[in-house]
């Protein structure tokens, strides 16, 4: 299990892909595999690894109440969330709108991590009640991709 | 001295300097520290020293409101009073609870958390409670894990309990009241009426009655109602020879302003890391009465979002579980076992319900319930009248209609709004809101739930048009006449009532004693 209690689906890759964004070098930033998984979801690792591409879209449907409710629960937080918002009931119309909330990151050239992101939600009143839990709206969307997909 | 007042003769007077009308928490609290002065004090109690269903049923009444419990379960009629199978809950009212908030409609006392706070710490002594300290470092007990959750939260805080053994005033007093020279108690003084002067600006005497049709009065200077908040309003309502609308209710207050806690599971807890996140400091550990947290909306978020006060606790379950509320976990059938539990001498394991299951979850929990502890808003709809239904000794029984605003639930549900706020924004976890709550602001649930806290039935406030007591707890219309007990509060807090009507029971002692 990772730091966060994550099971690594494919541990391997992940590292060598790291080893890749070592070597772009931000220095600044304190990054873990699990802020690198979601910068790579929101686009960062296609720059140095195209071959993400799948694995992007897996870790934006893969939203952390996942540990926390369990993919039962998830699941029902998300098709309530598709039934409930009928302008996002297609996986692009719910990465579309995942992205463009994404851009309003605090640091322009660099993406916030999907943590971040959903921390922000709170801390700025982006929430929603989804099956009555109090949820931003981030992970939301995140849920209802993962209900989408699975 | 002691006298059990069904060996006096039909038709003797007693005579007193002070008359106090009940032998509860407050009637006692008033008695003891007016023990070894020159004052001749009367205490009356209705009942004797044990319980005796017959006299219990005095207190049965009608319910014509929001489901409630039977009346007669609740206070207790014999000497301790409702101290008798109270649970030791204390914890004191917080500043703004005192404070007149202008998006609670008929709040303010004309008393703050200040003047009360000498009485508290005296209070806690009383009720076998540790030093007056509720912050949440004053109980960490040498362990680090003690913390609260969400520490650096402007909404949210930490408020702490103290829990007494339960202090069962009637045993642990006894003897001081009896020994006492100047404090005469008379057990079966069932007072059934309070007698006015012509011009009803000062009582003279109350009538007491047996259950053989047998009648004394007792005569004083002074008078003080100890009994529970509805027995206060019942015998001023049920006063109505010389008033038809009952004694002390010019203004039709009496009986009005009937609040309660809402006691009742409302939500969930899932924490996002159990290993990062100790969840110790609010464990409920009965058995050692180590105190223990709730969490609580801060005053700055109450004010910000305007809703009442309130709090929750953090109880290890699992979703799914079937929570249940204060009326449902205890009802009468397990009230009876206790009561015998105690009488015998406490043997054994006390009587409870069936065992929670143990959580499911391998290793530490994630899942907690969420039980809601709110104060209710004042409400004059919220009352006590009397019934057409008379009690063996011939006075009218009480009316209950207990009635909510939409404040109260809009209140409950913006709690736990913000509080699933704080636990995403920190990242500790994530906040279920239940179903019924999130419905209308008008309905309740079946298993709506107060706590047995009756309060606010003769409420206190500076102008006489808006309270029947003032700051002192005497009645602005009856120059000798006061109130103690829980009846007064104007408004309820979110915690339970007993500290505050011990310490306002010392306030109040502290007035008669130093003014005639």
């Amino acid at each position: 299990m990772g730091r966060f209690g994550h099971q690594p689906p494919a541990g391997s890759f992940y590292f060598a892909v790291t080893q890749s964004l070592v070597l772009v070098q931000f220095p600044w930033m304190q990054l873990d595999r699990r802020h690198f998984l979601q910068l790579s979801a929101l686009g960062v690792a296609a720059i140095v690894c195209p071959a993400c591409e799948t694995d992007r879209t897996a870790t934006l449907e893969r939203p952390r109440l996942l540990d926390m409710l369990g993919p039962d629960r998830v699941r029902v937080i998300g098709k309530q969330y598709l039934s409930s918002t009928p302008t996002e009931t297609t996986a692009d119309a719910l990465r579309s709108a995942i992205s463009k909330s994404r851009h309003e990151s605090r640091i322009p050239l660099m993406p916030r991590s999907l943590e971040d992101q959903v921390r922000e939600d709170f801390i700025k009143g982006h929430t929603i009640l989804v099956d009555g839990w109090v949820l931003s709206v981030t992970e939301a969307r995140q849920s209802a991709l993962f209900a989408l997909s699975s | 001295m002691h006298t059990d007042a069904r060996t006096l003769d039909n038709g003797t007077v007693l005579q007193g300097d002070l008359c106090i009308v009940g032998a509860g928490a407050a009637g006692i609290t008033i008695a003891r520290e007016l023990a070894n002065t020159p004052l001749k004090v009367l205490l009356l109690e209705g009942g004797g020293f044990e319980f005796d269903p017959r006299m219990q049923d005095l207190y049965r009444g009608e319910n014509i409101g929001l489901p409630y419990f039977p009346l007669q379960a609740a206070a207790l009629h014999y000497f301790g009073g409702t101290t008798n199978h109270w649970a030791g809950w204390c914890s004191p009212y917080e500043p703004i609870d005192f404070e007149k908030r202008d998006w609670v409609p008929y709040s303010g006392w004309p008393i703050r958390r200040a003047d009360l706070d000498p009485f508290y710490a005296r209070a806690q002594s009383i009720l076998d409670l540790g030093p007056y300290k509720y912050d949440p470092g004053d109980w960490k007990n040498g362990d680090a894990e003690r913390v609260p959750m969400l520490g650096d939260s402007t909404a949210i805080y930490t408020k702490m309990w103290q829990f007494s053994p339960p202090t069962r005033f009637g045993t642990k007093f006894r003897d001081e009241i009896v020994n006492a020279p100047n404090i005469h108690l008379y057990t079966n003084a069932n007072v059934v009426e309070v007698i006015a002067n012509d011009a009803l600006t000062n009582v003279q005497s109350v009538r007491i009655r047996g259950f053989d049709g047998k009648e004394i009065r007792a005569r004083a200077k002074r008078f003080v109602l100890a009994c529970h908040s509805i027995q206060n309003a019942r015998l001023l309502l049920a006063s109505n020879h010389q008033a038809r609308e009952g004694l002390a209710n010019e203004n039709d207050l009496v009986g009005r302003f009937f609040m309660e806690h809402l006691e009742m599971p409302a939500g969930e807890l899932v924490l996002a890391d159990p290993a990062k996140t100790s969840t110790k400091i609010y464990a409920l550990d009965f058995a050692k009465r180590t105190p223990r947290g709730e969490l609580a909306i801060s005053p700055t978020a109450a004010r910000a979002h305007r809703v009442l006060n309130g709090t929750c606790s953090v109880e290890p379950g699992n979703l799914g579980d079937e929570v249940k509320s204060t009326f449902q976990f205890l009802d009468t059938t397990l009230m009876n076992a206790q009561r015998a539990w105690e009488k015998g001498g406490r043997k054994g394991a006390p009587p409870t319900v069936e065992q929670a299951p143990p959580p499911r979850t391998q290793g530490l929990p994630r899942f907690y319930h969420l039980v809601s502890r709110q104060e209710q808003s004042p409400n004059p709809d919220s009352r006590i009248t009397l019934s057409t239904d008379k009690d063996a000794l011939g006075m009218p029984r009480a009316k209950l209609n207990w009635q909510m605003t939409e404040l109260d639930k809009r209140s409950m549900r913006t709690f736990y709004q913000i509080l699933g706020a704080e636990m995403g924004r920190t990242g500790t976890g994530r906040v279920q809101i239940h179903d019924w709550l999130l419905g209308d602001d008008k309905t309740w649930p079946s298993f709506i739930s107060g706590g047995w806290h009756h309060m606010g039935t003769v409420r206190m406030a500076s102008d006489p048009r808006q309270g029947v007591v003032d700051a002192n707890c005497r009645v602005h219309s009856l120059n000798n006449l006061y109130i103690g007990g829980c009846a007064v509060y104007p408004t309820a807090g979110a915690v339970n009532p007993t500290l505050t009507l011990v310490a306002l029971s010392l306030r109040l002692a502290e007035h008669l004693k130093t003014t005639t």
